[in-house]
């Protein structure tokens, strides 16, 4: 390199040198304000923050997932000492069910609505309406004189028995038992698979336990509001479930919570081992009172980002501060550049700082175009983290280059800790065999390595939950794991339209148990209109006339009068009336309408649910495909497509930065030997991650990757300070700023390898691996290499 | 005391309505210290469906069986075999014609937990629950005659009201008759009635 003349940064040292005073009190005055800004920051804890909002389909996906029956209530079982005390079970019950509604977690439902005469009046008058060609058939069957027959003696051995009285009504409007027609069409709609009916309460079929039910408005991914509703949840199942009981309660609410949970415990312990490992390392390799100005660059740093975003955004995303922090809370590199170059001093300080400026505003605008390429991405959670670092990495060049060289002394003599390492140098041809054979071994290895795109594989589930969920679904059925199909229509009339094809389509291969369709039991008003011409047409022809004169005669002989049955034969001459979602819900079949039909801006959804099973679901995906306005989402394959969209994100995005950074190394260091040195920490620590991993059988997730844009971003500074300097004469400073830059880096993000949070996990063995083969690179195997190029 | 006023069954629990006429507590309190002494009870009915719906009463005849604290067996004789025991929240029914048996959780039938709620609270003299369901009235005290009348606007859709008769000693009921609210009845007569006679294990 040419020796570095006194460049912008070299002049505003001189400019400052004799205005210090304010300099330094416009730095603190810019950290106060932005202190005062961060202090207004809206945090948006929602997981919005890592959706794709480009219009893809897993953005939509996971939209629609949300409008799951179950995926949108809060549950509680309630389990009762011993099965059989059903009296005792639903009496808790309702107590706990009261105490959810005074503690307004929202609304608490304990069964359907109670099922009376309404509903019964509603079968009757349905009829018409639901009657298809084959209902007709079946009809025509039960009319024959034998079927009447038999039917009047069981009505009449009924009404003997004491329970007889129940049923006078029914034997009346209903002696052939049409009605049942429409009851079975209910088996469509049962969306608790191992459920009865006892007291109106939904009681499993095991009479172990009790359902209950939470429609709230708090939602699932918002994990601030998410706490204060568990709070009130576990508070009211506390004070009111009795000794012996036991509560289960599951809902998206405890696994954000869980995972939030986990994040902070992580953190609590990782950033307290790392505060403990960085002082140490200041206090080895720093020792002097101007190194707390070093140790203060990344808090001055967050501080600041965090400021400008307050400035930016009104609501920040949690995972941007998080994450963002932590990132930035590893900047340090430059700082600790210009204070080794300080403290050796021997030279006019603008001088050094103009000298150090040249690699550090290199390495910082490679990191720069790393975190600026984020700014493509699908995920607003990592544009905005694009914005924080970039913002970041600013304030910690300008403290760097700008504040810090007027606070750093020089040591006295111009002495570096342990001699400026000039001592540690090993036999090159040690190094270079060694790092031959470990990149050959990591090469191997990184052939192996297996790629999960899974969002689970990065989403913690505690034990608690997992046994919560087989407790669950042991007792209920599975309540959760169901396919969403989407029928979507501008209005109601079309989108049932549709509804009656899906099902049409999906009724031969699957059973009621598995199928839940609101079709059977409201096709559209055309289809019905149809069904009402069909069911007139029937009982003419003399049809309605010859079973009256059947009742009249086969009632006679067990003692009923002519008119009997008066009631019944006069809904075969009564115009029927219409079916629609009123009239539903004025039978008490409420919740179920609003479960499934869900109306939109502009347009009308109908829900049908089907197992989640990836064959299933894939031949559905086959079968529904001709069917516009038809959307089969699954959350199994969510979950896929999610991670491929994220992966296919970053794997974009890694290409981009690595071909922009190799072109800035190129231009900066122009030979091809210099460049390759350049990038020796980078592909080091690339390829030991990706073989090691590959070796110890770890998968490679999408944190994983994430990490590796902050791999690159850090080993390319390590191999830029190491070749700037190493023919300047300023190769000591750069190899303690690497070494010390790297051990903060390995104690503050490796450290997160010890987290229980499989994402933190992930980033901390990433880093780990990576950096902790890249500072060696830089440190042993650039010289090493370098020495070979000299003549 | 027993039983069966059962039929009367029905009922769902009740809100008060308005000030109920009061039988005389000594009455009442005679008839629950009778009862208290009853362990079992078995006795023949014969029971006479009035309904519009026929042309003339449905008569039919049967047995009953009670054994504190919770067994009951429900079994008419003619014009069909048929019947259930209930055991705690456990039943058994079965028919004759038509061959079948079958199990059941009473929990689980919302009309078969009306009735047997109806039987066992009058089986076991609760006064306080029958009370609590229906306003009590007097008609006569020797040999006592009740009339009830339910007090939840639920039950008086369709039951209108019951008159209950004691034995002459007051252990056991008599007859039975359930008024509903279209002027049907049913009128049930117990005979040839037994208390505290030692029933076969297998009856229930």
């Amino acid at each position: 390199m040419d020796e570095p003349s006194v460049n912008l940064f070299g002049r505003l040292y001189r400019y400052f040198a004799g205005r210090r005073r304010v300099l330094y009190g416009a730095t603190l005055l810019l950290v106060a304000l932005s202190l005062f800004a961060s202090s207004r920051l809206q945090l948006q804890e929602d997981i919005v923050a890592m959706l794709p909002d480009d219009g893809s389909s897993a953005a939509t996906d996971f939209r629609l997932l949300q409008l799951a029956p179950f995926t949108r209530k809060l549950v509680v079982s309630l389990k009762a000492p011993a099965p059989g005390d059903s009296t005792a079970l639903v009496a808790t019950a309702d107590s706990l069910a009261q105490a959810l509604r005074e503690a307004k977690v929202g609304t608490v439902s304990t069964g359907p609505a109670a099922l009376g005469g309404e509903f019964f009046g509603f079968l009757g008058s349905a009829l018409p309406s639901l009657c298809g060609e084959a209902d007709l058939k079946r009809l025509e069957a039960a009319t024959t004189p034998e079927k009447v027959r038999e039917r009047l003696r069981e009505g009449y051995e009924q009404l003997l028995a004491p329970e007889g009285w129940a049923l006078k009504g029914k034997l009346q409007t209903d002696p052939l038992a049409f009605s049942d027609l429409v009851l079975e069409r209910l088996r469509f709609l049962n969306l608790v698979p191992n459920m009865r009916l006892v007291q109106n309460h939904f009681v499993s079929a095991d009479g172990s336990s009790a359902l209950i039910t939470v429609d709230t408005t708090v939602p699932m991914t918002d994990s601030a509001a998410s706490r204060k509703l568990m709070d009130r949840v576990d508070a009211a199942v506390k004070k009111t479930v009795p000794a012996g009981f036991s509560a289960t309660v599951l809902s998206g609410h405890r696994y954000t919570l869980a995972n939030a949970d986990a994040v902070k415990r992580d953190l609590y312990l990782v950033l307290t081992l790392s505060v403990v490992a960085i002082f140490a390392i200041y206090l080895v390799f720093l020792r002097s009172m101007s190194a707390l100005f070093v140790f203060l660059v990344p808090s001055t740093v967050l501080a600041i980002a965090s400021g400008a975003m307050a400035l930016w955004a009104t609501k920040v995303f949690a995972v941007t501060l998080g994450f963002g922090g932590v990132l930035l809370g590893m900047v340090d590199e430059y700082a600790t550049m210009i204070y080794f170059a300080c403290r050796k001093g021997g030279k006019d300080p603008a001088l050094i700082t103009a000298e150090v400026s040249r690699p550090v505003l290199s390495g910082a605008l490679a990191t720069l175009l790393s975190f600026g390429v984020m700014l493509l991405s699908v995920l607003p959670g990592q544009r905005q983290l694009a914005v924080y670092s970039m913002t970041g990495i600013v304030a910690a060049l300008l403290f760097s280059l700008v504040v810090l060289p007027h606070l750093v002394r020089p040591a006295p003599g111009g002495s570096l800790p342990f001699g400026g390492m000039k001592t540690l140098r090993p036999p090159r041809r040690l190094v270079l065999v060694a790092w031959c054979a470990l990149l050959a071994i990591c090469a191997f290895g990184a052939t192996r390595v297996r790629f999960n795109g899974s969002l689970q594989a990065v989403n913690l589930v505690p034990s608690e939950l997992k046994r919560a969920e087989a407790e669950l679904n042991r007792t209920w059925g599975d309540l959760q794991g169901k396919a969403l199909i989407f029928a979507e229509g501008k209005d109601l009339e079309s989108a049932l339209e549709l509804n009656r094809r899906v099902f049409e389509r999906l009724a031969p291969t699957l059973p009621p148990g598995e199928l839940v369709s609101l079709a059977p039991l409201l096709p559209s008003e055309a289809r019905q209109s149809e069904n009402r011409e069909r069911w007139v047409t029937f009982w003419q022809d003399g049809r309605a006339a010859r079973l009256e004169r059947d009742l009249a005669r086969e009632g006679a002989a067990f003692g009923f009068t002519g008119a009997a049955f008066a009631p019944f034969l006069a809904t075969l001459k009564t115009p029927a009336i219409p079916l629609n979602l009123d009239g539903l819900r004025a039978a008490g079949l409420g919740e179920l309408v609003d479960a499934l039909v869900l109306p939109g801006p502009g347009s009308v959804r109908v829900l049908t649910l089907v197992p989640d099973r990836p064959e299933l679901i894939e031949r559905l995906s086959r079968e529904l495909a001709p069917l516009p306005g038809v959307r089969l989402v699954s959350e199994s394959r969510f979950g896929a497509v999610m991670g491929g969209s994220i992966i296919g994100d970053f794997t974009r995005y890694l290409a981009i930065t690595g071909v922009l950074v190799f072109l800035l190394v190129a231009v900066v260091f122009r030979t091809p030997s210099r460049i390759a040195l350049v990038l020796v920490p980078v592909v080091t620590g690339v390829v030991c991650m990706l073989g090691i991993m590959g070796l110890l059988g770890l998968a490679f997730n999408i944190f994983n990757i994430a990490a590796t844009i902050l791999i690159i971003g850090l080993c390319v500074d390590y191999g830029i300070f190491m070749v700037s300097r190493l023919e300047d004469g300023g190769d000591e400073t750069s190899r303690l700023a690497v070494l010390v830059s790297g051990l903060t880096t390995l104690a503050g993000l490796g450290a997160l390898a010890l987290a229980r949070h499989p994402s933190m996990q992930s980033i901390g063995v990433s880093v780990l691996l990576g950096v902790g083969t890249g500072i060696p690179a830089a440190l042993f195997v650039i010289p090493a290499l370098h020495r070979k190029d000299q003549p | 005391m027993k039983r069966l006023l059962l039929l009367c069954a029905l009922l769902l629990p009740a809100l008060p309505l308005h000030a109920e006429s009061q039988p005389s507590p000594q009455l009442l309190e005679t008839l629950e210290k009778n009862a208290g002494s009853v362990r079992t009870i078995s006795s023949d009915f014969v029971q006479e469906k009035h309904l519009s719906m026929f042309k003339n009463p449905m008569t039919s005849k049967g047995r009953l069986y009670f054994a504190r604290p919770d067994q009951l067996r429900w079994e008419l004789t003619a014009p069909v075999a048929s019947g259930f025991v209930l055991k705690g929240d456990r039943g058994r029914r079965w028919h004759e014609r038509t061959g079948r048996t079958e199990n059941f959780q009473i929990s689980q039938e919302p009309i078969m937990k009306l009735v047997s709620e109806q039987l066992f609270a009058w089986a076991r003299s609760d006064f306080a629950w029958i009370k609590k369901e229906y306003r009590v009235t007097v008609l006569q005290e020797s040999p006592a005659l009740l009339r009830l009348e339910p007090r939840s606007a639920a039950t008086a859709s369709f039951l209108h009201h019951l008159l209950v008769g004691f034995s002459a000693d007051g252990r056991y009921v008599k007859s039975v008759e359930l008024h509903e609210k279209d002027g049907d009845f049913t009128r049930i007569r117990f005979q040839n009635t037994v208390v505290n006679k030692a029933l076969p294990a297998d009856i229930f």
